[in-house]
C-alpha cells in the first residue's frame, strides 16, 4: 500500500495546479449531485404537505424550484469541466510518471540497461506504468471528492436536519467504503499480484513457443509444448478469476452498505420526524443525501477492483524511479588510451576472460583487436567505456565515443539523432559528420521507432555520425563496418580518421577492411 | 458495413457456446435493477407517512428496504460471476483454437511476428472479459429497464410518463449520440497511451546508448516535449467528444429536475392535470422521483460501456485477420514418431512462385545448394523438413512427405537454421530437445562443434538459462551449440542453411569441420552456402538459380 501512496504524493507534487483542478471540481460535481437530490426531496414533501393542508398558493414553489433547475445544469456543466480537468491532469500524470521512469532507468547500472532491450522486460514495464494510469481518475479523485462531500453533509445535515442523522449518513457511508477498500487491499494484494505474474508468465511462454515452433517441430514436441503452453494459460485463468471474484464482492459489499445506509436514515430520520423533533420534509432531505452519498461510494468501485494490481505495480516501479547514479571512471593521466594490467569479465559476477591486459593507443592511432568470437572484445570495450566492471588501471585522457555491437536509435529525425550526440550542433557540422560516414541522406528525413526505415547498414552509419559528432579524443568501435560492402567499409573508416586526425582509435573487428585501415593488430587468441 | 457484420457475427460466433449463461447473467441483471422499483415503492410509503402524519412501521420499511438492497447486491453478484465464468470460457476457447492455428504456421517471413500472435493470445483475448462482463449486461438492461419504468410512470401519471419520453426519448438517437461521443472519446485516449508508450519504449531500449552519448537530460526534455505536444492534441478532441456525454447528462438531469418540479406543483395543487382524472398522492410524487434517475441509469452506464464494446470489436476483427492470413500449415502434427529415412527426391516444387530445381539425393550425400541471396534456398530446405508445404513433390524413397509421414521423417532430421532459436529453457534443455541422453555423449557433441570451452566458462555449464531469445551468448556461440544440438541427434539428415554466415574465419572453420565430420559420420547434409569452404568441400554442388 505504501508504495502506491508514494507514488500518489509523486504524481500530486508534479502536477499540483492541474490535480487542483481535477479535485475542485470533482467536489463541486459531487456537491451539485447531493443538494440536487436533497433539495428535490425536500421540496416535493414539503409541497405534499402544503397541498394537503390547503396552502399550496402562499408555498413559495419559486425558489426551490428555481433551484432545481440551476442545479440539474450546474451539474451537468461541472459535470463537463470536470471530465476534461481530470483528463488533463491523468494526462499529465501519465506523462510525468513515465519522465520519471526514464530518468530513473538512464541512472541504472548497465546490465538493468541491457536486460530492458529484451521484449519481455519491456512488456512488464509497460503493464506496470498502465496499471498506474487510473490512480488519478479512479482512486484519488473519487476518494477525495467523497471525503470532502461527506465532511460537507455533515455540515449540512447538523445545520438542516439533526447532528445524529448528519453523523450517520455521513459516518456509516465513508465506514462501509473504508472498510470495502481495506479489505480488498488486503484481500486482493495476493491474487493480483499473482494474476498479473502468471499473465507475464503466459506471454513469454507463448512468444518463446511460437518462435521455437519450427525446432519444436523438427524434435517432434509441438502438441506437448503446446500443451504446456496452454496448461500456464489454465494457471493464468484461475488467478484472473480469483482476482475478479475479489472485485465483485467489493462491489456488492458497496452496494449492500449503501442500503444499510439509506435504511438506517430512513429509520432514524422517521423516527425524530414521527417525535417531532424535526419536519418530514426535513427527514426527505437527509434521506435523499443518503442516497446521493451511497451513488458517490458506489463511484469508488472500478478504483476498489484495480487496487490490487495497481499497488503491486507501484510496489515494481517505485525503486526504478530512483536509482543511484553510477560513477564513471575517472579520466586523466597520458594522452590516448592506456590499460595496465586490466581483467575483464563480460559481466559482474563471471570468471574473467580478459587477465594482466596491456595496452596504449596513442593519439592519432589505431589499433584492432582481433580475436574469435566469443574471445571478449566486446567485454574489453564495455569495461573500457565504464559500463562493466574491470579490474587493474584504465586511463583515458580525454573524452570518449563509443559505438556499441549493437546501437539502437530513436524515431524522429536524422535531426534529432545527430542532436542527442551534440544538442548544439549546427546543421551544417551534421551535414559534414554524415558525409565521412558515407550517409547521403537530408537531415530532416524521418526514422520510426527504433530508427526503422534504414538499412542495417545505415543505421549503423548513423550511430557512427552521432558518436563522431562529439569530437571524442578516444573512440571505441565494435565492428563498426558490419553489414557494409567492402568499398563503403574502406571510406567509412577512412572518414572516421578525416574527421578525427588526433584520436586514439581502437576497432573490434574480424573482416579484412578493418585490419587494413589499422596501425597494428593486437590478437587476443594469442595471450594467456 | 459488411466489415461490421463479420466482426458482430464472429463476436456472436465467439460468445455462443455460453449464449445461454450470458443470457441468464444480464436476466439477473435486469431483475437486480427491477427490485429498485419495490425499494423505491416503500421508501415513498415510509415519507409519505411521515408527510401526512399517518402512523407507518417504519423499522419494518427500513428493514424491508435493506433486505431487498441485500438481495439487489447478491443477484448483481450473482450476474457478474455468471459473466465472469461465460467470459472465461470464452477466453479459453479462443487461445486453444488461436495457439494451434499459429503453431503450426509455415516459419516463413510472411506469417504474423511471434510478438503480435502472443499479444492478441494474452492481452487483447483478454478484451473480451470487460465485453462480457460490462457491454453485454447493460444492453439487456438499456432494452427493459427504462421501458418498465416508463409504463410505471405512464400508470400513475400520463403526464409524468410524458417527461421521461421527452427527455430519455428516442433512445436511438441518445444511442447514436451516446456512441459516438465515447467511440471517439475511448478510441483517442488508447491512441494517446499507446502512443506514448512507443514514445517511452523507443528510448528505453536506447538506454546504453543515450548514456554513452551523456545525452540523459536532452532526451528527457524531448520526450517531455513530445509528451505535451500529444497531450494537446488530445484535449482538443476530447473537448468535442466530452460534450456529446455533457449533452445525455443533461438530459438525464433536467429530466429529473422537471419530474422534480412537476410533481411539486401537482402536489401544491398548482397542477392539475395528467393523473388520470384523481389527484396525486404524496407517496405516488416521491416514487416517481425515485425512478426518473433509474430511468437514466442504464443510458448512462452504456455510455460508459461503451469503449468495452469498440475493443471487443477490435479483438473480432484481429481473430478474423488471424484466421484469414493465407500462411501454409507445416505438415503432420510436429508429434514424435518412428524414424523415417531414405534417398529425397523433389519435383515440381514453386516455392513462394519460384519453380525450384528437382533434387534426387541418396542416403548419406553431400550436397551444397548455392545461389544469390532471395533465390529460394531456405524455402527449399523448409520444404524438404515439411516446414513449407508447396506445389509439387518431395519424396522419401519414392514416397511422397505428407502430413501423415512428416513426422517420422523429422524424427531422423536435423536442421540448423540461418538464424538459431534457442528456447528460455536450460542450455541442456536446448541440446537434447528434452530427450535423454548421457553426460558422455553430450561432451562428445559439444567437443566436435568445439563448443565445451564455451559451456565450460558458462556460470552454470549446462544448467545455464539461455533466456529470452538466447541470450547470453553471441551469433557464433549460437551457431556451433546448434551444431552441437545436430551432432547429439545423430540424425540420418543435415539440412544446414547458411551455417557459417557472419562468423569469423576460425569460428568458421570450426563450424564447417563439425558438420564434415557428421556427415563422414553417414549423415545426407544439405548445406544452403555462400561460403567456398564448405561448398568446396562438399562432393556435389546444386545451383538454385533465381
Amino acid at each position: 500500500m505504501s508504495p502506491l501512496l508514494t507514488i500518489a504524493r509523486l504524481i500530486w507534487r508534479d502536477q499540483r495546479r492541474a490535480m487542483l483542478r481535477g479535485f475542485g471540481l470533482s467536489v463541486a460535481v459531487a456537491l451539485a449531485g447531493i443538494m440536487l437530490l436533497a433539495l428535490s426531496g425536500w421540496f416535493i414533501v414539503a409541497a405534499g404537505i402544503a397541498g394537503l393542508a390547503g396552502v399550496g398558493a402562499t408555498f413559495d414553489v419559486f425558489r426551490p424550484s428555481a433551484g432545481i433547475r440551476f442545479l440539474a445544469m450546474a451539474r451537468t456543466g461541472s459535470r463537463y469541466a470536470e471530465r476534461l480537468a481530470t483528463h488533463d491532469a491523468t494526462l499529465k500524470a501519465l506523462a510525468g510518471l513515465r519522465v520519471r521512469l526514464m530518468d530513473g532507468l538512464s541512472r541504472a547500472d548497465f546490465a538493468t540497461q541491457s536486460r530492458l532491450r529484451g521484449g519481455q522486460a519491456l512488456n512488464r514495464l509497460t503493464a506496470d506504468v498502465d496499471a498506474l494510469d487510473g490512480l488519478a481518475i479512479r482512486l484519488i479523485f473519487p476518494l477525495l471528492s467523497l471525503a470532502v462531500a461527506a465532511l460537507s453533509v455533515v455540515v449540512g445535515l447538523w445545520l438542516l436536519v439533526a447532528p445524529s442523522v448528519a453523523l450517520w449518513v455521513s459516518g456509516a457511508t465513508v465506514a462501509g467504503a473504508a472498510l470495502v477498500l481495506a479489505w480488498t487491499g488486503n484481500a486482493a494484494l495476493a491474487p493480483s499480484s499473482g494474476a498479473e505474474a502468471r499473465r507475464q508468465a503466459l506471454r513469454a511462454g507463448a512468444v518463446d513457443h511460437l518462435r521455437g515452433r519450427a525446432w519444436l517441430t523438427v524434435s517432434g514436441r509441438l502438441p506437448g509444448a503446446r500443451q504446456a503452453v496452454l496448461d500456464e494459460d489454465r494457471g493464468a485463468r484461475a488467478a484472473a478469476l480469483a482476482q475478479a471474484r475479489v472485485e465483485h464482492r467489493a462491489t456488492a459489499a458497496l452496494q449492500i452498505s449503501g442500503a444499510v445506509v439509506m435504511a438506517g436514515t430512513l429509520w432514524l430520520a422517521g423516527s425524530l420526524a414521527v417525535d417531532g423533533q424535526i419536519t418530514a420534509p426535513q427527514a426527505a432531505l437527509a434521506i435523499f443525501a443518503a442516497l446521493a452519498m451511497g451513488e458517490l461510494s458506489l463511484a469508488l468501485q472500478r478504483g476498489i477492483a484495480e487496487l490490487g494490481r495497481m499497488s503491486t505495480s507501484a510496489t515494481r516501479i517505485l525503486p526504478l524511479l530512483d536509482q543511484p547514479a553510477e560513477a564513471i571512471p575517472a579520466t586523466g593521466g597520458t594522452p590516448g588510451l592506456r590499460l595496465t594490467g586490466l581483467s575483464v569479465a563480460p559481466a559482474a559476477g563471471l570468471p574473467p576472460v580478459i587477465t594482466a591486459f596491456d595496452l596504449h593507443v596513442a593519439p592519432g592511432e589505431t589499433v584492432a583487436l582481433k580475436g574469435i568470437s566469443g574471445r571478449g572484445k566486446t567485454s574489453l570495450l564495455n569495461a573500457i567505456a565504464g559500463l562493466t566492471p574491470a579490474e587493474g588501471l584504465i586511463q583515458r585522457g580525454g573524452s570518449l565515443g563509443y559505438l556499441t555491437q549493437r546501437p539502437a536509435l530513436v524515431g524522429g529525425s536524422l535531426r534529432d539523432a545527430l542532436r542527442m550526440g551534440l544538442p548544439s550542433a549546427s546543421d551544417q557540422e551534421m551535414r559534414a559528420v554524415l558525409a565521412c560516414c558515407q550517409l547521403d541522406l537530408p537531415l530532416d528525413h524521418r526514422l520510426g521507432e527504433g530508427g526503422a526505415g534504414l538499412s542495417g547498414g545505415q543505421a549503423r552509419r548513423l550511430a557512427l555520425a552521432r558518436v563522431l559528432i562529439r569530437r571524442p579524443a578516444i573512440v571505441l568501435l565494435d565492428e563498426p563496418t558490419e553489414g557494409l560492402d567492402a568499398s563503403t567499409a574502406a571510406a567509412v573508416l577512412q572518414g572516421i580518421r578525416d574527421w578525427l586526425p588526433d584520436a586514439a582509435i581502437l576497432i573490434a573487428g574480424h573482416r579484412l577492411a578493418e585490419f587494413r585501415f589499422a596501425d597494428r593488430e593486437v590478437d587476443l587468441d594469442g595471450l594467456d | 458495413m459488411a466489415r461490421d457484420n463479420a466482426i458482430s457475427a464472429e463476436l456472436t460466433r465467439l460468445t455462443a457456446p455460453v449464449s445461454r449463461r450470458l443470457r441468464l447473467s444480464a436476466g439477473l441483471t435486469v431483475l437486480a435493477e427491477v427490485l429498485w422499483l419495490p425499494q423505491a415503492a416503500l421508501l415513498a410509503w415510509g415519507l409519505a407517512g411521515l408527510a401526512i402524519g399517518e402512523d407507518v412501521a417504519l423499522g419494518w420499511i427500513a428493514l424491508g428496504f435493506a433486505a431487498l438492497g441485500v438481495l439487489r447486491a447478491l443477484l448483481g453478484l450473482a450476474a457478474s460471476s455468471g459473466a465472469e465464468a461465460a467470459a472465461d470460457a470464452v477466453i479459453a476457447d479462443t487461445r486453444v483454437t488461436l495457439l494451434a492455428r499459429a503453431d503450426r504456421r509455415a516459419p516463413e517471413a510472411a506469417a504474423p511476428s511471434s510478438a503480435a500472435t502472443a499479444a492478441l493470445l494474452v492481452d487483447k483475448v483478454e478484451m473480451l472479459r470487460p465485453y462480457l462482463l460490462r457491454w453485454h449486461p447493460v444492453r439487456a438492461r438499456v432494452a427493459a429497464v427504462p421501458l418498465l419504468i416508463l409504463a410505471v410512470s405512464f400508470a400513475i401519471s400520463w403526464s409524468a410518463g410524458l417527461i421521461l419520453a421527452i427527455s430519455g426519448p428516442v433512445i436511438p438517437m441518445f444511442m447514436a449520440l451516446i456512441g459516438l461521443a465515447a467511440r471517439d472519446a475511448s478510441q483517442r485516449q488508447m491512441d494517446e497511451i499507446t502512443d506514448l508508450n512507443a514514445l517511452m519504449l523507443d528510448r528505453i531500449g536506447a538506454l546504453v546508448d543515450i548514456r554513452l552519448l551523456g545525452a540523459r537530460q536532452t532526451m528527457l526534455d524531448d520526450f517531455t516535449t513530445r509528451a505535451d505536444r500529444l497531450r494537446g492534441r488530445t484535449m482538443k478532441v476530447l473537448r468535442i467528444a466530452f460534450l456529446s456525454g455533457a449533452v445525455l447528462e443533461l438530459f438525464a438531469a433536467l429530466g429529473v429536475a422537471m419530474m422534480a418540479v412537476f410533481v411539486g406543483f401537482t402536489l401544491l395543487g398548482a397542477l392539475n392535470f395528467g393523473v388520470w382524472g384523481r389527484s396525486l398522492g404524496v407517496g405516488e410524487g416521491i416514487f416517481l422521483l425515485l425512478l426518473a434517475p433509474a430511468f437514466f441509469q442504464p443510458l448512462r452506464d452504456m455510455a460508459a460501456a461503451w469503449h468495452d464494446r469498440i475493443a471487443a470489436q477490435a479483438v473480432a476483427r484481429d481473430l478474423l485477420a488471424d484466421a484469414a492470413d493465407p500462411a501454409p500449415a507445416i505438415l503432420g502434427p510436429g508429434g514424435g514418431a518412428k524414424v523415417l529415412a531414405g534417398a529425397i527426391s523433389t519435383e515440381g516444387l514453386l516455392l513462394r512462385g519460384r519453380a525450384m530445381p528437382d533434387l534426387a539425393i541418396a542416403r548419406g550425400e553431400g550436397v551444397a545448394l548455392t545461389g544469390p541471396s532471395g533465390a529460394g534456398k531456405t524455402a527449399l530446405l523448409l520444404a524438404l523438413a515439411g516446414l513449407l508445404p508447396s506445389e509439387g513433390a518431395v519424396r522419401i524413397d519414392g514416397q511422397p512427405l505428407t502430413d501423415r509421414n512428416a513426422d517420422a521423417w523429422r524424427a531422423g532430421l536435423a536442421l540448423i537454421p540461418q538464424k538459431p532459436h534457442f528456447m528460455d529453457a536450460s542450455l541442456r534443455d536446448n541440446l537434447t530437445s528434452g530427450r535423454d541422453y548421457d553426460e558422455a555423449a553430450i561432451a562428445e557433441a559439444l567437443r566436435l562443434a568445439r563448443a565445451h570451452s564455451l559451456v565450460a566458462r558458462l556460470p552454470e555449464g549446462l544448467a545455464t538459462r539461455l533466456g529470452e531469445g538466447g541470450a547470453g551468448v553471441s551469433g557464433g556461440e549460437a551457431r556451433r551449440l546448434t551444431i552441437a544440438r545436430a551432432a547429439l541427434l545423430r540424425p540420418a539428415v543435415i539440412l544446414a542453411d547458411e551455417p557459417t554466415a557472419d562468423l569469423d574465419d576460425r569460428t568458421a572453420e570450426a563450424v564447417v569441420e563439425g558438420l564434415l565430420s557428421l556427415h563422414r559420420a553417414g549423415a545426407t547434409l544439405i548445406a544452403a552456402s555462400h561460403d567456398p569452404r564448405l561448398i568446396d568441400a562438399l562432393p556435389r554442388r546444386i545451383e538454385v538459380a533465381p
